[in-house]
């Protein structure tokens, strides 16, 4: 049987069997796992099966749930990772029902091996995602909430307060060309830029060297929903709007 | 700003054929890239059609600026990018209706990766797994997105670019001209800058070699048809394990600031008055 278990730092708190019902995870004494810290929202999160799969959801709390390093508003849990809220963590084992819960065998639903080149139609296609969803490798965010890049202006002279990112290449500079348009004497044409790519938003060198949250930038660096950067004195965070 | 060019296209060192197709218009600044898949021979017949029609098309269209331009597309978009993403369409429909009128053509497609040129903007018109990269500031900048089953789950999170790189499931698209009758293209301009470097590539070359070595070789090469053979003779050197394709065109330096432009206006007047020798 799988089970979450409850813990502040080595101690244990409290264990739960995962059943047909969800396992909430809050301050709420009326939670299945209560937890005593003022970080914790009064109904934070909860852990269900759902499609086979063991899933962790965020009841949009404030201070946010992670599974493992990564903050999720939804994600599929696996044997041995753990989700934090506040500065408890839970473990999750889900070693004992993994045929319940779909891990095992999980490559039998991969496609034999294409070498060839093929276009899948939009069945096979539809069918194929499903599948990749339900291998559960790493699901993390919902697809339903869409979310907007966005670069907000801190301070410095810009043409604009804030710039959604629409582009694949976004330019900050001077030059008449930018999306991100300094203002002033000196600035460079092209100060720097961020390129966006499968798994996020890159921000790269221009004729200048950015700094992403108080450091200076050694090649193309990903960026974190709240990520500072700072150019030619200009100062903007980047974030997801939703 | 004067724009060098040049392209390479290999069969690689496993595949008997090769189904990569590339070509440069110098005079218009347009270069269009494809690779082809399908059965026989069919992967070639492919992306020369892919190739053939963007290149007809965009020329058509310089002498004949009225003609119809396909799918929806912003207002904003510049009459050059609109009219390669037309031709983009018209490569899916001419493969579409070549693979229906000859039954052993079916299941034959083709990528296409099209870039257009106009002063300092750069026009780019995608679909499949190719690329259009640029490589600015010695930072390589992709410009399309793979319509790849593995691209796809690494943008919804379910798969990590590493873990994209390993799967069995690579040449999975999920996009290609020919499979349907009607098509989405991917479509974007840029505003190009002094010394950019743009490479268009297929598969076989992103495949075998990694994203800092193609920065490295498009840096230390300034020559864009060395550039290109160099890319495709590492694609070997690690297996060459498809066809492989680069075309490379680097952009000249702009004149900047005043100093430039005094230099500028001192060579003018320098050949006005009729004095010998080289630039």
């Amino acid at each position: 049987m799988a089970k979450l278990t409850l813990m502040f730092e080595d101690k244990l708190v409290k264990e739960v069997p995962i059943g047909s019902r969800p396992v909430g995870i809050g301050r709420s004494p009326d939670n299945d796992l209560p937890v005593d810290n003022l970080a914790v929202s009064n109904y934070h999160a909860r852990v269900y099966v759902e499609a086979g799969r063991l899933v962790v959801e965020d009841l949009d709390s404030l201070n946010g749930t992670f599974v493992n390093d990564l903050r999720v508003e939804r994600a599929t849990l696996h044997d041995g990772d753990s989700i934090w809220v506040g500065k408890h963590h839970i473990k999750v084992d889900a070693s004992g029902d993994t045929t319940a819960l779909g891990d095992t065998g999980k490559k039998g639903a991969v496609a034999p091996r294409i070498n060839e080149t093929m276009v899948l139609d939009t069945k096979a296609r539809r069918d194929m995602l499903q599948q990749a969803a339900a291998m559960g490798e790493r699901t993390q965010f919902a697809a339903s909430r869409l979310k907007v890049p966005t670069l907000v202006v801190l301070s410095g002279k810009t043409d604009q307060k804030e710039y959604v990112l629409t582009n694949k290449l976004t330019v900050i500079g001077k030059s008449k060309m930018a999306t991100v348009k300094l203002k002033g004497w000196f600035k460079p044409q092209l100060a720097a830029q961020v390129n966006q790519r499968d798994d996020g938003y890159y921000v790269g060198p221009g004729d200048k060297v950015p700094w992403v949250n108080g450091a200076p930038i050694a090649g193309p660096l990903r960026l974190n929903d709240g990520d500072m950067i700072e150019v030619c004195g200009l100062r903007m965070n980047f974030i997801f709007r939703e | 700003m004067e724009i060098a060019s040049g392209g390479v296209t290999n069969v690689g060192r496993v595949r008997t054929n090769n189904e990569d197709c590339f070509r440069i218009v110098e005079p218009m600044n347009l270069y269009v890239l494809s690779d082809g898949m399908g059965g026989e021979a069919h992967g070639e017949v492919a992306s020369a059609l892919a190739v053939e029609t963007v290149v007809k098309h965009c020329q058509e269209t310089e002498n004949d600026p009225a003609m119809t331009i396909f799918g929806d597309m912003p207002a904003v978009w510049s009459e050059k990018t609109k009219r390669l993403s037309s031709a983009v369409h018209l490569a899916n429909k001419s493969i579409y209706d070549s693979a229906q009128a000859h039954p052993d053509q079916r299941g034959m497609g083709a990528t296409v990766t099209a870039a257009w040129i106009d002063g300092t903007r750069l026009s780019i018109a995608h679909v499949g797994d190719s690329r259009a990269y640029l490589l600015r500031s010695g930072t390589l900048q992709q410009l399309t997105s793979d319509h790849s089953l593995v691209a796809e789950q690494v943008r919804r999170g379910i798969l990590t670019p590493a873990e994209a790189e390993r799967s069995e499931m690579q040449s999975v698209l999920l996009r290609a001209l020919g499979a349907h009758p009607e098509i989405e293209v991917d479509s974007e301009e840029h505003t190009l800058f002094g010394h950019d470097v743009l490479l268009l590539c297929s598969d076989g070359l992103t495949r075998m070699v990694t994203e800092p070595e193609i920065a490295g070789t498009l840096q230390a090469e300034p020559d864009p048809a060395k550039a290109s053979e160099r890319l495709v003779e590492l694609a070997n050197e690690q297996g060459g394990a498809d066809n492989v394709t680069a075309v490379v065109v680097r952009i000249g330096g702009e004149a900047k600031g005043w100093f430039s432009w005094l230099r500028g206006g001192a060579r003018k007047t320098a050949q006005k008055n009729g004095s010998a020798g080289g630039k």
